[in-house]
């Protein structure tokens, strides 16, 4: 055990000590962190100047003036739900009214208008008609109508046609303000330990960790294969089998190695954390709640972290004993890292449908428990027993792969040339 | 007494063979050469004294006790393959390895630098290997064999890739550990070093022992049968009748002589082709010589010395 101690601490210290490392941890989370807020930010952002013109066709003389100020009314507007329409206050809408007259052609001014627009894409229109079954259509013209304010844009109109309606039927201004107040829907999810608030963002998280789990169990079980064909390649485990029994130099590689990885993902969850604390006014500023992590998430995603990266790299610790050089790994490993890919390309169908009996069944295998089964926890909540299960299949199966890759590791490991076939490998397990 | 001992071992890998009911002892304070050729079972043979592999047959005893992860720490293992870690500072490499071997940082920390000043290596410390000769980290190694000052030592070609003045570096700590009572294996090739060196050899062959025996004794089983020769002229004077094996070297000649050939025939036949005679010796045969005829079994056996 002292023995495994001190190849754990080697193992450890030589990995952590790089510069890689550092950058990695350091950088990564810095880069994650724009990629996701600088897609939100830009897509939130909309910003210039609008000049809209609208083709009112309605004949409603106080139609326009309505929506001029309830546009206006939007931006600086105290009331709740108004400031959660952020959009509007960086794009600048100024609407101009264009009456169209009974007998004019609506088309032909159309037509000059899109002109307009097609030039400058802050040049826009929008045109105000009744319709054939509806009182009132509303269509809007522009060459970017990927805008997130035009959402905000057509809230306002929205507000300035039903309250201007309400006021006709005879409600005064309090009246109307209290009736059209929007109620938002709570959304609350049920779980086996009661009910939790949140929920809407169960997908964002659940890929999250699904992909984390995913990318972390490949690069540290690539890792420790690397570590294995790099102590054969370099003739150190000549030196280090008479001092060590192979067995503790695979557990001391794969457990030091995962250490590391906790380290990485350690700094990383520290800074997600620091994240939801001081960045969450950054994402509510912009109309996004943070999703809310709730504690026993994490832990399960810390288990399964940690139950898949041992599975997994005691087959890559597996693999590299059997190989030469990084050249031959390139191939061998391939049936290892599809067991981790597949998941990967099936998750969506675990989504769509995470209760179904196939969905059960898949997140139970041990190769996939890791990530399917992490999802379904984020999405749905399975049984206790089922995530008790999947974890018991998983420690059992991690046994049995020790076991194995122990017996073929202290003998690949001292093996040079033609890589072995399946049948030499099982003649490798039975040596005493 | 024996530190080492080798109770008719057997050892195979599936259906090959690599050790074949093999015997030997190895006295304390002593130097033993084993040796044979490539893929004799020298490797196997070693592997199983430090506890890699565990025999199929028979028993391989370190101190009277069948070998165990607690020996180990009690046997230095320099392999004939051997590697250092590329991102490791020399000094942290070091420390590592004899903390493997039981040895406290603190210790480990005083014996590298005595170690280093003595090999002359004191200011790699800090380095990595990639900045060293391919000499240097040789001695590196060594020292990582040595570090935990074990009471055994199996070094196989220590020697290989070093410039003669390491070489005599090395060899004088390896007599000198020897003085110091350490029991030392030694396996190799050249076999110049094992006549200066050895005190008992074994040879094998195909996993079965061919030779053994104290080092001057097994040259004296084949007795003065060799002719060292320094001539000017022809060869032709030297007949199949006589000869059964010759080496010519640039200065001088060896030739082994037939079993009951007269060595004054050689120097009378030689006078009367005419050759110009400088020396004429009769020597024990080299042990070189004696390795060869073994291996490939051209001799037959002067006095049951050698077992087919």
């Amino acid at each position: 055990m002292r023995k495994v101690l001190i190849i754990i601490k080697r193992e450890y210290l030589v990995r952590v000590r790089t510069r890689a490392f550092m950058i990695g941890t350091i950088i990564s989370p810095v880069l994650m962190l724009a990629l996701i807020t600088l897609p939100i930010f830009f897509a939130t952002r909309g910003g210039g100047d609008r000049r809209v013109t609208v083709l009112d066709q309605t004949g409603d003389p106080d139609m326009f003036a309505a929506i001029k100020r309830s546009l206006e009314a939007r931006g600086e507007g105290d009331d709740e739900l108004n400031r959660r329409d952020p959009g509007v206050g960086r794009t600048n809408y100024t609407l101009t009214q264009r009456v169209i007259a009974s007998g004019e052609d609506l088309h032909a001014v159309e037509l000059q208008y899109q002109q307009q627009a097609a030039q400058d894409p802050n040049l826009t229109y929008l045109v105000l008609r009744p319709g054939s079954a509806e009182p009132l259509e509303v269509e809007y013209f522009a060459k970017n109508t990927s805008d997130f304010s035009i959402g905000s844009l057509e809230r306002a109109i929205n507000d300035a046609v039903s309250t201007l309606r309400l006021k006709r039927a005879g409600l005064n201004t309090a009246q109307i303000a209290a009736y059209t107040k929007r109620i938002e829907m709570k959304r609350n999810k049920i779980t086996s330990s009661g009910v939790e608030e949140g929920g809407r963002a169960d997908f964002v998280v659940a890929f999250i960790m699904l992909f984390f789990i995913y990318m972390t169990v490949l690069i540290y079980g690539l890792a420790v294969m690397r570590g294995v064909i790099e102590e054969k390649q370099s003739r150190i485990v000549e030196v280090l089998v008479s001092s060590v029994r192979p067995t503790q130099m695979m557990l001391g590689k794969v457990i030091g190695i995962g250490m590391v990885a906790l380290t990485q993902v350690g700094v990383w969850a520290l800074s997600a954390l620091l994240l939801t604390t001081f960045g969450v006014s950054v994402f509510a500023s912009r109309g996004l709640t943070m999703p809310n992590l709730p504690i026993s998430l994490l832990i399960y995603f810390v288990v399964y972290f940690v139950l898949g990266y041992f599975l997994f790299s005691t087959l890559y610790a597996l693999v590299g004993s059997t190989v030469s050089s990084e050249e031959e790994a390139q191939q061998a490993q391939i049936p290892v890292t599809i067991l981790l890919v597949v998941p990967m390309m099936i998750f969506n169908m675990i989504m769509a449908n995470p209760t179904s009996n196939a969905s059960i069944a898949l997140s139970m295998i041990p190769f996939f428990a890791p990530t399917l089964m992490m999802m379904r926890i984020a999405v749905v909540n399975p049984p206790l027993w089922q995530i008790l299960l999947s974890m018991l299949i998983m420690v059992a199966s991690i046994l049995g792969c020790v076991w194995v890759a122990a017996r073929i590791y202290r003998v690949g490991i001292l093996m040079y040339g033609k890589r072995p076939s399946i049948a030499e490998l099982g003649r490798w397990l039975r040596y005493s | 007494m024996n530190v080492i001992e080798l109770n008719h071992v057997t050892k195979r890998f599936d259906q090959f063979v690599a050790v074949k009911d093999l015997s030997f002892e190895v006295r304390q304070g002593t130097i033993f050469g084993l040796l044979g050729p490539n893929g004799a079972g020298k490797t196997t043979s070693i592997r199983m004294i430090v506890n890699i592999f565990a025999p199929d047959e028979g028993d391989v005893l370190v101190m009277s006790k069948h070998v165990s992860p607690e020996l180990q720490s009690r046997i230095g293992y320099l392999p004939e393959e051997r590697g250092l870690y590329k991102k490791m500072k020399i000094n942290d490499q070091l420390v590592f390895f004899a903390n493997l071997k039981g040895v406290n940082s603190a210790d480990a920390a005083r014996r590298v630098d005595e170690w280093l000043s003595r090999l002359e290596l004191s200011d790699w410390k800090h380095k990595k290997p990639g900045d060293l000769s391919k000499g240097m980290q040789q001695k590196v190694q060594f020292i990582a064999s040595v570090i935990h000052e074990p009471d055994v030592m199996i070094l196989d070609e220590p020697f290989s890739g070093l410039d003669p003045v390491s070489v005599s570096l090395l060899k004088n700590v390896i007599l000198d550990l020897k003085q110091r009572g350490k029991t030392i294996i030694f396996s190799t090739h050249q076999m110049e070093q094992v006549e200066q060196m050895c005190d008992d050899i074994c040879l094998i062959n195909h996993g079965t022992q061919v030779l053994i025996g104290g080092l001057k004794e097994v040259k004296r089983r084949y007795g003065k049968n060799t002719v060292i020769l320094d001539y000017e002229g022809p060869d032709s004077f030297l007949g199949e009748d006589l000869v059964k094996h010759h080496n010519r070297f640039p200065n001088y000649s060896e030739i082994l002589l037939n079993d009951g050939a007269d060595a004054q025939e050689v120097l009378k036949r030689a006078l009367a082709a005419g050759a110009r005679v400088n020396r004429f010796e009769l020597v024990e045969p080299s042990l070189n010589e004696i390795f060869i005829e073994s291996v490939t079994g051209k001799a037959s056996s002067p006095n049951g010395g050698v077992r087919q």
